[in-house]
């Protein structure tokens, strides 16, 4: 057990990060566990403990009598230059023991910017950071969550990944551990990779060969083990209603950047948003039904003491029973003090009048998402949303007494001309016009954010060159040139950021080298803009002789290998290639749940049904 | 309809959260006992409750003091009953009553916070030295401190918030002084800052930042008495 000098928490920012000792957190003894494991987050411990996935993983790992899990966070700036001064190695926060200590580390990928992070704690562990260099002495170092749908630029780094929900995937995971473990460890770490590659979604890199054409392209991924399968498929949960729940999550000390309850109303979205990779990775869509989400709630409230309740979910104003939720927990929960939100609206005034009820009467802002700003581009995107639906959505927002808007935009998607960046700017002034002819004065506040596409695996637009920085900030010009109103604020991303997104979310196996010299450099905290070293990832693709250009900016033939397509989502790679034809033709695609099959091939594929609660049960 | 005050604890556990982090660990912990709490009207309800003094990041305390408003009556011993299951590591309820009629808040009332500062034994503690660091800073009139905050730099007198002097004593784990601070309406002194001008301006032995400072009491003084809030009428 770690003890951290009273000298050093008094001098770094918000020492509760390191200290634990939260409300329902899991303190095992190690002696009295077969395996022990460590969620660890690459980021800040606000934002991990934020994390419903992790939540989820830690009550079905903990709800093991032999397994044991804990907690770990990226230590903050100062506190790792403490810990590195006094070698204090990274450990829990429950048990405090290092790292080093368990029998695996498992990472979640929520963000291609914190990769640095992940090589970061590790070496603050005191564990080396290549898995070639790890032995049977070191844990096993697994990753998982949304990024690990192109596990390529991690697999020098991470032993094995498990792909999609992980909820089966993770208990299997632990059994195997503990098994090998028990038998003494027989073959060492190949032995226990053997094992874990058995095991469905799971995906050891190690157990494969990649090689390249001439021209840099990926020429074949083969498996060089008998363990491995070619395609490993991701894992999903088929009956939420039944999966398991967290009702007992941490209650942090620290205000965190979800301090709530997160209800998960349901899992996947077919709104079939060509951008958008949550919206392949998760499907289909599964539903909870309405009166287990009540029983949850009520056991959440009951252990947690939270004063609020979020429904979360891709899209929570899509869940079929939404209306009759909603009514339910505000009326059980009002006399306890707890209240409810939805953080995702949908834009119609179906939504708005939800949006009344839960907010009862305070009014902050509202957020929509039209995302872009002709109608010619939304169908590009396939984000089914008219000019109409948002004035009609805004307009009924400024009758009842909202006067704050923040819409989010994305520039540098497929076909975008200005004439389209334009559009987000009329669209902005036409909000402001409703609200004076709504209301009949002026006051409207409108936020206009807007952030540059990064195009992913796994999505149509996977084969898409993302526009270069100069392009990005051209047109973040132009948007700020015709954005002058005093009533209009507008916020961009810095483009540098989203390019290094781009390199990583469809890099390769090459790309980690990048990320070794990056983050040996110095680069860490990339996510966070006081961090971000631009600097550092130029001299470290410049000292690997890799070409980020060749990553992000490169429209790819539809031939080409791509080096993600070993990882499968259950989606067919054909369905991505139509919809990319589609959008480019400017053709819409209908959401599967209530219209017609686009023939995914999620659903056969996977042997998994959409569960839809409204569609005629 | 009832207002009850408690003396609760801020242990080792929980010593590096902040006053605001451990006013809503109380909150949480009222509402998992599914206590009766009144809350504030308006469009953000909050409950009504009220502390007595905030305490600093880092420092631990043996008896803070919170009165809580009930909605509905309840009797002394379910508030205890109910309470002690829901409550973090590192608070403990140690009493509690039911306050009768309207008083002044605690806020307004206590006016005295006394304090043990423990300095870990090191390679430069010197028993002597420390005893005359200490006589010598208690034996002066006054001694001038420069409060740094956002709003600026101010200047105070740091003996005029001192109601004794300061005492030292050898304890096993450390260096113990005990201060004795006056809370006034227009400020008061952090028992860290008294300890940074010790060991900074009198040459007291030690390292401010390593010490371990506690909160052994709130008062309610009138220069001669001493009472807890729950013993005040």
């Amino acid at each position: 057990m770690i003890q951290i000098d009273p000298a050093i928490l008094s001098r770094v920012t918000k020492p509760a990060r390191y200290t634990g000792q939260e409300w329902n957190s899991i303190v095992k003894a190690p002696e009295s566990v077969e395996a022990s494991f460590v969620l660890a987050f690459p980021d800040v411990y606000e934002v991990g403990l934020s994390n419903l996935g992790f939540k989820i993983l830690y009550h079905i790992l903990n709800s093991r009598s032999g397994v044991a899990v804990e907690r770990a966070y990226a230590p903050w700036v100062d506190m790792e230059a403490e810990m590195r001064r006094a070698a204090v190695p990274l450990c829990t926060v429950e048990s405090f023991r290092p790292l080093a200590e368990f029998d695996a580390i498992g990472f979640t990928l929520q963000y291609e910017m914190s990769y640095t992070n992940i090589l970061n704690m590790l070496d603050l562990a005191g564990i080396p950071v290549l898995a070639a260099e790890r032995g049977d002495e070191h844990p096993l170092i697994m990753a998982g969550g949304p990024c690990a749908f192109n596990a390529e630029p991690l697999a020098d780094f991470v032993d094995f990944f498990i792909l999609g929900e992980a909820e089966e995937a993770i208990v299997d995971v632990a059994e195997a551990v503990a098994a090998w473990k028990k038998a003494g460890k027989p073959r060492g770490k190949t032995g226990i990779l053997e094992k874990v590659a058995a095991i469905g979604g799971v995906y050891v890199p190690a157990f494969y060969d990649v090689a390249y054409h001439g021209d840099g392209t990926v020429k074949a991924v083969a498996p060089n083990h008998a363990a491995a399968r070619p395609t490993v498929t991701k894992r999903i949960v088929k009956d939420l209603d039944e999966a398991p729940f967290p009702t007992e999550p941490v209650v942090p000390y620290l205000d965190i950047v979800h301090d709530r309850i997160m209800l998960e109303l349901f899992r996947g979205c077919t709104r079939g948003c060509r951008f958008c990779q949550a919206g392949v990775i998760y499907r289909p869509v599964r539903e909870r039904r309405p009166e287990t989400l009540l029983k949850l709630a009520q056991e959440l409230v009951d252990s947690t003491g939270y004063s609020e309740m979020s429904l979360t979910s891709l899209s929570s104003a899509d869940y079929s029973c939404l209306h009759d939720t909603v009514r339910q927990l505000i009326d059980r929960f009002k006399d306890q003090g707890v209240s409810v939100s939805l953080p995702s609206l949908r834009i119609d005034s179906f939504s708005i009048q939800l949006a009344q009820e839960v907010q009862q009467v305070r009014k902050s802002g509202l957020t929509f998402a039209p995302e872009a700003g002709t109608q010619r581009l939304r169908d590009v995107i396939n984000k089914g949303v008219t000019e109409r639906d948002l004035e009609e959505a805004v307009g009924a927002a400024f009758k009842a007494g909202w006067s704050t808007v923040k819409l989010y935009f994305m520039i540098g998607l497929p076909t975008e001309t200005d004439e389209d960046v334009a559009g987000i700017a009329k669209l902005a002034y036409k909000v402001l016009d409703l609200y004076k002819s709504v209301t009949g004065r002026r006051g409207a506040k409108v936020t206009v954010s807007v952030s540059s596409f990064v195009p992913k695996p796994h999505t149509s637009f996977q084969w898409y060159g993302q526009n270069s920085i100069e392009e990005l900030e051209r047109k973040q010009r132009l948007l700020k040139s015709l954005l002058r109103d005093r009533s209009i604020s507008f916020s961009w991303h810095d483009a540098p950021v989203s390019f290094l997104e781009a390199v990583f979310a469809r890099g390769d196996r090459k790309v980690g080298k990048a990320l070794l010299a990056a983050w040996r450099r110095g680069a860490r905290f990339d996510g966070w803009s006081e961090h971000f070293r631009y600097d550092f990832w130029l001299e470290a693709f410049a000292e690997t002789g890799i070409d980020p250009h060749f990553y992000a900016g490169r429209e790819r033939a539809a031939t080409e290998l791509l080096p993600w397509d070993h990882l499968s989502a259950g989606v067919d790679k054909t369905f991505l290639a139509r919809e990319y034809q589609r959008a480019l033709a400017g053709d819409s695609t209908a959401d599967c749940r209530r219209d017609q099959c686009s023939a995914c091939g999620v659903c056969q594929g996977l042997g998994v049904n959409v569960v839809d609660w409204g569609a005629g049960a | 309809m009832a207002r009850f005050r408690l003396e609760i604890t801020k242990g080792e556990e929980i010593r590096y959260i902040s006053h605001l982090d451990y006013a809503r660990a109380i909150e949480r912990a009222l509402r998992r006992a599914k206590l009766p709490v009144a809350y504030s009207e308006g469009f953000n309800p909050h409950m009504k409750m009220a502390f007595a003094s905030a305490l600093s990041v880092g420092v631990t305390s043996d008896a803070e003091y919170l009165d809580v408003d009930m909605a509905e009556d309840l009797a002394e011993e379910a508030l205890a009953s109910r309470l002690k299951p829901q409550l973090p590591a590192g608070i403990v309820l140690n009493r509690s009553r039911i306050i009768v009629g309207r008083p002044a808040a605690l806020m307004a009332v206590v006016n005295l916070a006394t304090y043990r500062i423990t300095l870990p034994y090191g390679a430069e503690t010197s028993a002597d030295g420390a005893a005359a660091a200490v006589r010598r800073f208690n034996e002066v009139a006054s001694v001038s401190y420069v409060k740094e905050s956002p709003k600026g730099r101010r200047e105070i007198d740091v003996k005029q918030y001192l109601a004794e002097p300061v005492e030292l004593r050898q304890a096993p784990d450390g260096l113990e002084l005990a201060a004795a601070i006056r809370i006034t309406p227009t400020g008061s002194i952090k028992p860290v800052e008294v300890l940074s001008v010790l060991t900074g301006d009198f040459g007291l032995p030690g390292r401010a930042d390593g010490a371990r400072i506690n909160r052994t009491g709130l008062f309610v003084s009138d220069g001669e008495r001493r009472l807890t809030p729950l013993e005040v009428e």
